[in-house]
């Protein structure tokens, strides 16, 4: 483990207040001020560097436990470290590793696997993304067709998979591959590590609404990847990668995006001369309320994590309430912005002014992670014990 | 007044002569004109002037057709439809108003003529602080539609309009989501020629062209999705079985039926009632509906294709982008909302 996480302090033993002023300090200390509040995702080369000061300071991974060379936040100062840094309007980095990747091993990993890779993603050697997704296997994820057939010491890898996030960044990939055809369907799946630099493998990007590259495709051609690069048991890895949704569910139901979404909702509607407009104040602050609610109710989720008990599938509900919070107010964002809502730029050149630009981010989040259907769908079955599905 | 089956009859013509330039089921062209300047195609606006598109609302009299609103909101529809960038409205707004040799070779295609009147967002207001002096012009007007493509401008003043060269015009340009531009126009002592006319009545029918249009945007959006609910195939059956996007389907197809009621309805009271209230208000409501219609279907279009909705090369994103810029265009559905509700009284919603 590097010098870092040998020095790191037991941060769950400050209090909270005390956390939250460290997290301020080092945000405010650390973070590269021309990287504040981007409009988009950042692709690895401009995200590098914060990633690196993350990774010499040893706050990359703040979930991950200690031993690991993690943070080994507890829950809430996790979440007061989320909220630091989403105050400050620091970017997200290439941090699927980190998110997805790095739990998954230390739960499943051997220990060979863990030593290799865990150090690799904080040295940030290794970039990441996530093969899961395919064409024809959308919310439907489970009958994907990508599939692994062993060949000595190697899987052979043929297949395509789609809306892999940044791809074209990513020197490894990790994926669910089809390992038994004649198994249900669930239960023929294997997660497997590939080096994209591997021959057979091709990327494309795909250029989305919002005229930028960050998911893309990648076919593979019989790619061998060694026998060793499984994660986990042959035929298990749809149970593991479950697993990890589920952490992607809680992270994809936290209110940061909408909250940061209304405080530009806010600014813009000051700029158009509407904020003290009746009509415009009570649908502001019945959007207002929305966040304030679910704010709690991610708090009753974030306190089952404290308290180190399973999440359920009740964890849908955050996720769909706040995607369509968030497309709710950018949407609100267009019918106020007058002219001004379809331009392609920032308005008056200020990125905190970028009404079409939000509108059309906040599009994919009811897709991606679960469409809000499938999200729906897992409450009305799994939840409210409603037949049928 | 002539039968009604005639005028059905010529809308179906001019529907099909549409289709020579309208093609909806090959927008290549419409996206190699993307974010390249002036964002149409000058050769294919000349051959939109032949089939005499520009004069079909100018009275035979004056060189065009004398068409009514139900004839040219047909033909905005198709328009729609395809996305076709060239300045039809704007020009056809401008032709309105102008006469003589200006007319003849803005009809013609030969000479683009923008009207440029908005001087803040969110605004119907056709006068501001734009002042023609001694055949000088001084001032600014913001959200000019393809504002490269012009040729002159016909810019509403404080003493009514006037004509301007676009190289008199001192021009920023802010890109808009369909690949198109709007121009702020400054103007500082240019040379202008005043214009008779006002553009009160001639603006009631470029903003019912705009919902026209997003009538054929919105219709196409509609079944592009359709198709993909029809033939996308998830847990082994077509996606569109599936209840939960079955039904949004229906109620949008509500939406777009409301909006060809208002749209059509709303033509045929420009083209046969002369009160003001009246002509506004209908305007105003299909406007309103409109705007609303078709932000509203083709976000749920991008939601029911799921991932391929979100690209650039499906078409779909295409028809999102343009209602995200022609929504608020002449007008959001709350503005429009708020003129309909000054102008008309519970009797006229039937």
């Amino acid at each position: 483990m590097n010098d870092a996480s040998a020095e790191a302090q037991d941060y769950n033993a400050l209090a909270d207040d005390e956390f939250r002023a460290l997290a301020r300090r080092f945000v405010e200390e650390h973070y590269p001020p021309e990287l504040r509040n981007p409009l988009r995702r950042l692709h690895w080369r401009d995200n590098r560097p914060w990633y690196m000061i993350l990774a010499e300071h040893g706050w990359l991974a703040p979930a991950w436990p200690r031993e690991y060379g993690g943070m080994g936040l507890s829950a809430a100062k996790y979440l007061i470290l989320i909220e630091e840094f989403e105050r400050h309007g620091c970017a997200r980095v290439s941090d699927m590793g980190v998110i997805m990747l790095g739990p998954l091993l230390i739960r499943y990993g051997s220990a060979a696997q863990k030593d290799i890779y865990l150090p690799k993603i904080l040295a940030g050697e290794h970039i990441w993304c996530q093969g899961y997704s395919e064409p024809n296997a959308g919310s439907d994820l489970a009958s994907l067709r990508t599939e692994a057939v062993l060949d000595g010491d190697h899987w052979i890898v043929n297949g395509q998979k789609i809306w892999t996030t940044f791809a074209n960044d990513a020197n490894w990939i990790f994926m669910l591959v089809r390992t038994d055809k004649n198994a249900k369907k669930q239960e023929g799946i294997s997660f497997l590590l590939v080096p994209m630099d591997s021959p057979g493998i091709t990327v494309r990007p795909i250029v989305n609404l919002d005229q930028h590259d960050e998911f893309c495709e990648v076919f593979f051609d019989n790619v061998r990847v060694p026998k060793q690069n499984l994660v986990g048991e042959v035929n298990k890895g749809w149970t593991m990668a479950k697993a990890l949704l589920d952490f992607e569910r809680l992270a994809i139901g936290s209110p940061k995006l909408s909250s940061y979404a209304l405080g530009r909702l806010k600014l813009l509607a000051e700029r158009m001369g509407v904020f003290d407009d009746p009509a415009f104040r009570d649908r502001y602050t019945a959007l207002r309320l929305d966040l304030a609610d679910h704010k709690l109710l991610y708090e009753t989720f974030a306190e089952k994590v404290r308290r180190s008990e399973p999440l359920g599938a009740d964890v849908s509900m955050l996720k769909i309430f706040q995607s369509d919070l968030f497309q709710r107010i950018t949407d609100t964002m267009l019918e106020i912005a007058g002219e001004n809502a379809g331009l392609l730029d920032p308005l008056d050149g200020n990125r905190s002014l970028h009404a079409s630009g939000l509108f059309l981010q906040a599009r994919p989040t009811t897709i991606y992670g679960g469409s809000n259907e499938i999200q729906r769908g897992i409450l009305a079955k799994n939840v409210l014990g409603l037949p049928g599905g | 007044m002539e039968a009604v089956e005639e005028q059905t009859e010529r809308i179906r013509m001019i529907r099909d002569s549409a289709g020579a330039i309208a093609m909806p089921d090959d927008l290549k062209r419409i996206r190699a004109l993307r974010y390249r300047e002036p964002g149409f195609d000058r050769a294919v606006w000349r051959q939109m002037c032949e089939l005499g598109w520009t004069a079909l609302r100018v009275p035979e009299a004056a060189g065009g057709s004398g068409l009514g609103m139900r004839e040219y909101c047909a033909l905005a529809e198709e328009c729609g439809a395809s996305l076709l960038p060239e300045p039809l409205i704007s020009c056809s707004f401008a032709a309105r108003v102008l006469a003589g040799a200006e007319l003849a070779r803005l009809i013609a295609g030969d000479m683009i003529i923008i009207p440029a009147w908005q001087e803040r967002a969110n605004s119907l207001a056709l006068h501001g602080h734009t002042t023609l002096r001694d055949g000088r012009l001084s001032g600014r007007k913001v959200f000019v539609p393809m504002a490269l493509g012009a040729d002159a401008f016909l810019v509403s003043t404080d003493r009514g309009l006037a004509l301007v060269a676009a190289d008199a015009v001192l021009l920023k340009i802010d890109r808009t989501q369909d690949g198109g531009h709007y121009g702020t126009l400054t103007f500082h002592d240019a040379p202008a020629k005043a214009v008779a006319g006002d553009l009160t009545e001639a603006i009631e029918e470029a903003t019912l062209a705009t919902s026209a249009y997003l009538l054929g945007v919105m219709e196409r959006a509609f079944a592009i999705t359709l198709t993909y609910l029809k033939t996308r195939q998830q847990f082994g059956k077509p996606i569109g079985s599936f209840q939960a996007l079955a039904h949004r389907a229906a109620d949008l197809k509500i939406q777009v039926a409301l909006t060809r009621a208002s749209v059509e309805a709303a033509a045929a009271t420009l083209d046969t009632s002369s009160v003001t209230a009246l002509r506004r208000a209908a305007v105003s409501r299909a406007k309103a509906r409109a705007s609303d219609a078709a932000m509203r279907i083709t976000r749920e279009a991008i939601q029911m294709h799921g991932g391929i909705g979100y690209t650039d090369e499906y078409d779909v994103g295409l028809y999102l982008r343009k209602a995200m810029v022609l929504a608020n265009l002449f007008g959001s559905a709350t503005l429009h909302r708020a003129r309909y509700a000054e102008l008309a009284t519970e009797d006229d919603d039937e």
